[in-house]
């Protein structure tokens, strides 16, 4: 009966997130967040150390069942997801005293995370829809928090991609329930029937493309991926950072499910989907970061930066070798880490000085050194400069391309992952410069220290120690990839 | 996790822990702080010199979880070497920015000495290490943090050499980045002892390897100033101030010299077409830095112009490493040896500058004209430095140029009755012109310095009365630096031979078969005519195209450089940060907007007749909708709404018929 722990992260935070709402007094408000997300992190990582468990919830008809399980891939976003849940969390706190609605904010930001438990701890598609569907509907209001015009029209934005997305997985079941008569629980190898698939390789090849490029929605890759650069940047900072850093990740682990546990790795490697979606990737890698490039808003910069790192990800998913998967999950936890550091110290910036544009940030460093040096550790790593944790993930995913014997398509998307590389130094080393180095006009005895409160920057350092101290020191990591990897290429 | 010879640990992470120490003492106390730096580079000197001790192919040090594939170091005689020439030259400059900060610019010691320190322990890990993924690791640290030391000044013009300067140093780490990659998934490997075994079992292609190789050498390429990724050092070397100067010429371009010295000698053993090239871009470098060391008007501009120049001689020594194959000696142990003597002599000659800096916060030839007239201790350094630079015998810049003459003179003797000959004829030519450029314009800076009064008599009066020009540490340090080059220079047959049959190890190099007569006449006449071209030069270009009369009918001189021909700012900097720019957003947006538009073309055709907007209602019985209704571009009518239709017919049956001759199943 351990399955029936897997309820609590799922149902606890929604439940409790409920309760958030009409809370009116701020110290209750936070202490109350604090402990949820803090004992559903806590019970996400002793979930982490039990054994895999099952949990069937409730059958709606037939093969429909709404049923929960985890593996070593829940147990790995669960673990990343909850514990930035927590630091991001000990920032929303005061940055969203200056948007206002704080009970609405928290409440839903706490109801969030038990949505993302229920993806990450979904055993079939049908479940893994649902909680998908949740997650998407319940970060709307974190979107528009603001209630401007612009976030309105970005919140119904995301919610059509979002839902247009899922509808895309949704379509793909369909055809999937058929070829594996039914058993749309998630088993490692994938479980296609293959003398049913006989004959109709290339439907079932077509169902999948469709169903990735549907998830991929979240993820931001080509060809869904406008919402994206709209709908973070208007979000509070906190919720951009989420958002950015860790909901796309709900998108990646929905590929890893179509592609490693429904349909199989050993069935599309060497396809033409393959091929296609790795095209994919490679054009999201290079749009984004060209688009990040020219862009002149931070955090719409930083949110074309997802779009681009994101697919990093997917790139090395699409390779279907350990190596791929190794650096693509590397990838997931280092992009997660740098990326909420980034958007937490945009939301910095403008919490204290109203500023929004790259251009406006000249000496910035002078005024906010911590948070501009977690910003300068974040980018680093985010362009992949040793030693930090970036370098590691992009080392495993250019050697998976280029050793996995795919020829031209190989080199190219080692070649844009650096090329992308570059012009991610582009985008965040400029801001870096000016914030430091504001040059000899610049007005220091105008110069006013604006480093915020504990509370915000507490949970900045920790990031960046984590990213820093995980680039030097990774073999904890890499020893938990590596259990999954197994489980996962056991059959090859 | 940690297993070897500590030592080699301590050398490299022991610097990254006493910077941020030396923060932090920083904050309470400056002098204290400055005592610390010292005793931590005095400290890494003395754990480098003890390091001789052990020095042998198996003096390892692996942490194997650090970063991934471990940091792999190696204290060998190579880089024994190398580590003492870091440690020594970090423990000078340290002494010397302290007396030269308190002097100049005395804002952001702090953070200047922190990044010095973590720049000597990433240094340290280049030069020990024994696995390219090791290097690049450091590579890729020092680079970045040498660049705090670059725009230490943070004036307008510092902060532009330093975007130049790390723009480049992003750019090179990714090529190699790439040619690592490259490597790795071929080789499946990138310790350097196992590189060429590697290579021989596995059968990699010829052209990857090479491609590869090109790839990697691009980012040392850059660190060491090589043409054409030259154009950040006459920006860079300057704008630093001049301990950080001297750091970066003296040691740092050594780290690009010492990834070519891996790629030639541990990958592409013996590979002529790459030695070529590497000659060719090595005498290219030689020959543009010496026409930009001549021409400038700016003391330390030219000395940083010379040591691309210099740099250019040792990447032909490097070239001619694989271009002679099994008979390399000669070259193998000219670069080694011209990389120890350049970052001797340019040690000297950058302490020089800081010197002359922190007494006349100018570089202006004219202003500092006359400046070291009755000053003997700055000009026996100086003037030393300059002797062996421009290769006097007995000074030690003369052994290792003729090694490297020799082994060009050689090749002409191998290739002699092939073209190859007539090739390397013209090498010869420009190697001999090159060295007569350095001759040319060390005689403009000495004669400028030393020799000539001042335009301004009540200045020269200043500067002969001003006998405080530096503390007696300062001048203890600077008389020990020129005084070691003669003694590798005057006795070549025990110093000279004894660093290069220690380090030529490193290179698959061995001892010639019999020993060098450094003063034979056949070599000393080499130099004589390379010195008498650049007298020749000097008089020439210098005296008459120079010093230009002014108004007042006095000679100044004038800066002869044409600041239009910058490749820079007229080629790199419009292509990489314009054009190409210009055509990636092009495509990127275009990709980016499919789905958008794609969208907006549906949403046409489904709110075609929905008005624009809802009018409140006039009474409260109905509502009514607005007269006015949104223009749609899109055609109404039933023969659009045919032409619709046969389109998705089309669609269809283009999709039944290309699946049938397809056997789409």
């Amino acid at each position: 009966m351990i399955g029936i722990l897997l309820l609590i992260p799922i149902l606890f935070p929604v439940f409790a997130g409920l309760a958030v709402f009409p809370m009116e007094n701020r110290k209750t408000m936070r202490t109350f967040v604090s402990v949820i997300v803090i004992i559903n992190a806590a019970v996400v990582y002793g979930l982490a150390f039990i054994p895999d468990a099952e949990l069937e919830v409730w059958n709606i008809a037939d093969t429909m069942v709404v049923s929960f399980h985890q593996d070593g891939m829940s147990k790995f976003f669960a673990c990343l997801i909850a514990s930035i849940w927590v630091l991001v969390a000990f920032f929303a706190y005061e940055y969203i005293t200056h948007e206002g609605d704080e009970s609405k904010f928290l409440g839903f930001y706490t109801m969030t995370i038990g949505t993302i438990m229920g993806i990450c701890y979904s055993s079939n598609l049908i479940t893994f829809y649902m909680f998908f569907e949740f997650m998407s509907l319940i970060t709307v209001p974190l979107v528009i928090h603001s209630r401007t015009k612009d976030s309105m029209k970005a919140g119904m934005k995301y919610l059509g991609y979002s839902v247009f997305g899922a509808g895309l997985g949704l379509f793909g079941l369909f055809f999937l329930n058929y070829y594996t008569k039914g058993h749309i629980g998630f088993t490692s190898g994938g479980n296609l029937d293959m003398s049913l698939v006989a004959g109709h390789e290339n439907w079932v090849l077509v169902v999948t493309l469709i169903m990735v490029i549907g998830f991929g929605c979240k993820a931001g890759m080509l060809p869904l991926q406008a919402w994206l650069p709209t709908a973070h940047p208007v979000a509070p900072a906190p919720a951009s950072a989420v958002l950015s850093g860790l909901i796309t990740k709900a998108g990646v682990l929905g590929i890893i499910r179509v592609c490693y546990y429904m349909v199989g790795i050993d069935f599309l490697s060497g396809t033409w989907v393959q091929t296609v979606l790795m095209s994919l990737a490679i054009c999201t890698v290079f749009m984004g970061s060209m688009l990040a490039f020219k862009e002149k808003l931070f955090k719409k910069r930083l949110a074309f930066s997802t779009v681009s790192q994101v697919s990093y990800v997917l790139f090395g998913l699409f390779l279907f070798t350990p190596q791929g998967l190794l650096g693509a999950l590397l990838q997931v936890i280092f992009h997660a880490v740098a990326k909420n550091i980034m958007f937490l110290s945009a939301g910095a910036i403008i919490y204290k000085t109203h500023k929004t544009y790259v251009y406006e940030l000249r000496g910035i460093g002078k005024q906010m050194p911590i948070v501009m040096w977690c910003f300068t550790l974040a980018s680093l790593s985010l362009i992949g400069i040793p030693p930090t944790g970036g370098y590691f993930s992009k080392w495993y995913l250019a050697t998976g391309a280029l050793s996995g014997g795919f020829g031209f398509l190989g080199y190219l998307g080692a070649a844009t992952l650096l090329v992308s590389a570059l012009l991610t130094a582009g985008y965040v080393l400029p801001i870096i410069q000016e914030g430091f180095f504001p040059g000899k006009d610049f007005d220091y005895k105008g110069l006013e220290k604006k480093e915020p409160s504990k509370l915000m920057t507490v949970p900045l350092i920790i990031l960046s120690v984590a990213v820093l101290g995980l680039g030097i020191i990774p073999t904890p990591l890499t020893a938990a990839i590596d259990q999954i990897s197994t489980t996962v290429f056991a059959g090859m | 996790m940690l297993e070897g010879n500590g030592l080699l640990m301590f050398l490299v992470f022991f610097p990254f822990a006493a910077g941020l120490v030396s923060y932090l003492i920083g904050r309470n106390s400056k002098r204290a702080r400055d005592i610390f730096v010292i005793v931590v580079t005095a400290a890494e000197l003395a754990a480098a010199i003890f390091l001789i001790a052990s020095a042998s192919d198996t003096n390892d040090f692996h942490w194997h979880a650090f970063a991934g594939l471990g940091v792999h170091l190696r204290g060998d005689g190579f880089r024994t070497i190398m580590a003492i020439l870091a440690g020594f030259i970090w423990f000078f400059t340290t002494i010397i920015s302290i007396e030269y900060f308190k002097k100049t610019e005395s804002r952001n010691r702090n953070r200047y000495y922190m990044f010095a320190l973590w720049t000597l322990g990433a240094t340290m890990g280049i030069f020990l290490s024994s696995h390219l993924y090791t290097t690049f690791i450091f590579f890729e640290v020092m680079s970045f943090t040498s660049y705090i030391l670059v725009i230490h000044k943070e004036t307008d013009d510092v902060i532009d050499a330093s975007k130049s300067y790390v723009g480049f140093a992003v750019f090179g780490g990714l090529a190699t980045l790439m040619g690592l990659f490259m490597l790795q998934a071929n080789l499946g490997t990138l310790e350097m002892d196992a590189l060429i075994p590697a290579i021989e079992s596995t059968g990699i292609s010829e052209v990857t390897l090479v491609w590869a190789c090109a790839l990697v050498l691009v980012g040392f390429g850059v660190k060491a100033g090589m043409f054409p990724l030259h154009t950040w050092l006459p920006q860079s070397y300057p704008a630093a101030p001049e301990p950080g100067t001297a750091l970066l010429s003296a040691i740092l371009s050594k780290a690009g010299i010492f990834g070519m010295f891996v790629i030639t000698g541990q990958i592409l053993l013996h590979h002529f077409s790459w030695g070529l090239a590497l000659t060719l871009f090595g005498i290219a470098t030689a020959l543009l830095g010496g026409i930009m060391g001549i021409l400038s008007d700016n003391f330390k501009k030219t000395i940083a112009c010379s040591s691309m120049s210099q740099i250019g001689f040792i990447i032909v020594g490097v070239g001619m490493q694989a271009v002679l194959g099994h008979h390399n000696a000669l070259a193998v142990r000219g670069s080694i040896l011209h990389l120890v003597n350049h970052s001797l002599i340019k040690l000297a000659l950058f302490m020089v500058a800081a010197v002359i800096f922190m007494n006349l916060k100018s570089f202006n030839l004219n202003d500092i004209r006359g400046f070291g007239r009755k000053k003997p201790a700055l000009m026996f350094t100086t003037g030393f430095a300059i002797l062996g630079v421009i290769g006097v015998p007995l000074w030690n810049g003369y052994v290792s140029k003729t090694l490297i003459h020799e082994s060009i003179v050689e090749y002409i003797e191998i290739a002699e009755h092939t073209g190859w000959a007539y090739g390397f004829k013209a090498i010869e030519v420009l190697f001999i012109i090159a060295g007569g450029m350095t001759c040319c314009y060390m005689l403009k800076l000495f004669f400028a310095v030393f020799v000539e009064k001042n335009n301004d008599p009540a200045k020269q009066a200043q500067f002969d009365a001003n006998k405080h020009y530096m503390s007696v540490p300062v001048t203890v340090i600077l008389i020990i630096s020129a005084a070691i080059l003669p003694v590798i220079g005057a006795i070549p047959n025990i110093t000279a031979d004894g660093i290069a049959d220690v380090a030529q190890h490193f290179l698959h190099g061995h001892s010639p078969e019999h020993a060098v007569h450094y003063f034979s006449w056949v070599n000393i006449s080499g130099t004589l005519k390379s010195l008498g071209g650049g007298v020749a030069a000097y008089l020439v270009i210098v005296r008459l195209g120079m010093l230009r009369k002014q108004s007042d009918g006095k000679k100044a001189y004038v800066n002869a450089w044409p600041e239009e021909l910058d490749l820079e700012k007229k080629v790199y900097r419009p292509a990489l940060l314009t054009v190409l720019p210009f055509i990636g957003a092009l495509f990127a947006r275009s990709v980016a907007s499919i789905v958008d538009w794609f969208t907006a073309f549906v949403g046409k055709i489904i709110f075609l007749k929905r008005p624009e907007r809802f009018q409140p209602p006039l009474n409260n019985e109905f509502g009514t909708f607005n007269e006015e209704e949104k223009e749609s571009k899109i055609p109404q009518g039933i023969s659009y709404s045919l032409i619709m239709f046969g389109a998705g017919v089309v669609a269809v049956l283009y999709f039944i018929i290309i699946s049938f001759i397809s056997g789409w199943r």
